[in-house]
């Protein structure tokens, strides 16, 4: 498996470093095919549509399909508990997604920022993976820590960005949990789950297939979990309304607190004005540009 | 483990039988409060459109049957995905005659619901709607 690995991430240390105008431009803003966002909140395509661009097959040993079974049960129980109107607890407050869920299934928009030294891939949900491209090795084991979001370098290959990842962490599981990776979260989606160690290590290859789409083939390593290398595919096309970073705000003005086990929606709050009728005022206008 | 947080869309999911993405923060996101079982469909004034986070609503001015006008909230998805779909903050206005479909609260103490499509001002199908009221997922 380690030298799997080093084959497909270290080809060649010289690669890293080329010439900033030998860099693609991935500016814009991209989304994960399939996961266009309607007025209701749902998407555009089915899970088993993007099953099949993910290529989704997950190579799991009988111990982690056993765990990711026993899982799916209790999942079920506390999904039936929500479509009561119920809450059935462990709810979150934080727009934290983590990876590799940022780059697989997730419903926010991201940027990707270029630069000789560092590639930044900045999500809607204010999380930012920093890909470090200067040549530097992973952070020295004396130095890591899990985190939702590992520990990645990178280089190029051409105009591939090949990023290799450690030290994932679940961003709302126990600290010594590994992360998981699921096609798409509704009913279905329980059923296609991979859990993993804070051992995994993930490789990609990001490059553009065309003017619209991004493309990252990903490889998961981990075989405490996984018989073999997990290979999966995954396309962003560009955002089409919006052409800048909006982003997530998970807090806000929060109208659906739970009361009594149950979800509830309430009225708006009295003492604000509303805010579609009434003009700025004047001082908070910006400023017309110089 | 990190799936937990995709109960944010979970009720729309089992309706819409489509693809449903993550979706962190449950209590603050969850739509499991409308009875996703049953549409119907409002017309009325707009009050306010309240272009917050973590969810936009419009706030529905209704008649009842009695021809008492009475205070929808109508729940959205976040600023985020409204603006991916063309959606700004000034897409309604107060005054505005629309009609909405949308999922009723289970608790009828307060009234509202959850978008699912409408027919603005102009006669159009708003933003990421279906072609008609009544065509929503």
């Amino acid at each position: 498996m380690a030298a799997l690995a080093t084959a497909l991430v270290a080809k060649s240390a010289a690669k890293t470093g080329a010439p900033s105008t030998a860099l693609p431009d991935w500016s814009g803003q991209w989304e994960n095919v399939g996961a266009t966002p309607d007025a209701t909140g749902g998407f555009n395509q089915t899970l088993e549509q993007v099953l099949k661009q993910m290529e989704w097959s997950p190579p799991l040993n009988a111990a982690t399909k056993a765990k990711v079974d026993a899982m799916q049960a209790r999942e079920r129980k506390r999904l039936e508990a929500v479509a009561r109107g119920e809450d059935p607890g462990g709810a979150f407050t934080a727009c934290t997604f983590g990876y590799p869920g940022l780059m697989l299934d997730t419903p926010l928009m991201f940027e990707v920022l270029i630069t000789p030294k560092e590639t930044a891939l900045i999500f809607s949900s204010r999380e930012i993976r920093h890909i470090y491209t200067d040549g530097r090795p992973h952070t020295r084991k004396e130095d890591l820590w899990a985190t939702p979001w590992g520990d990645s370098i990178g280089h190029w290959e051409g105009q591939t960005l090949v990023m290799d990842t450690i030290a994932v962490k679940d961003p709302y599981g126990p600290e010594d949990s590994g992360s998981d990776v699921s096609a798409f979260g509704d009913v279905e989606g329980f059923l296609t789950i991979g859990i993993l160690t804070q051992q995994a290590h993930f490789i990609e290859r990001m490059r553009m297939i065309d003017p619209g789409h991004l493309e990252d083939q990903m490889t998961i390593i981990d075989p405490a979990n996984l018989t073999a290398p997990w290979h999966m595919r995954r396309t962003y096309e560009r955002v089409a309304h919006i052409h800048r970073m909006v982003y997530e705000d998970c807090d806000g003005e929060d109208r659906n607190p739970v009361v009594n086990g149950k979800f509830t929606l309430t009225p708006p709050p009295p003492d604000t004005p509303p805010t579609a009728s009434a003009p700025a005022p004047k001082s908070a206008q910006p400023a017309p540009p110089k | 483990m990190n799936w937990l947080r995709n109960y944010a869309f979970i009720a729309i999911a089992a309706i819409i039988a489509t693809m449903v993405a993550a979706g962190p923060a449950l209590a603050h996101h969850s739509f499991a409060m409308f009875d996703q079982s049953k549409k119907v469909t409002v017309q009325g004034t707009v009050k306010d459109f309240r272009w917050s986070n973590p969810h936009v609503f419009i706030q529905l001015l209704v008649k009842n049957d009695a021809g008492i006008e009475e205070e929808w909230s109508i729940e959205m998805t976040s600023p985020e995905h409204l603006a991916r779909v063309g959606w700004r903050p000034g897409t309604l206005k107060a005054g505005d005659k629309i009609t909405l479909v949308l999922h009723p609260l289970r608790d009828g103490t307060i009234k509202g619901g959850q978008y699912l499509s409408g027919i603005g001002p102009d006669g159009q199908p708003l933003l990421g709607s279906p072609a008609s009221p009544g065509e929503g997922k």
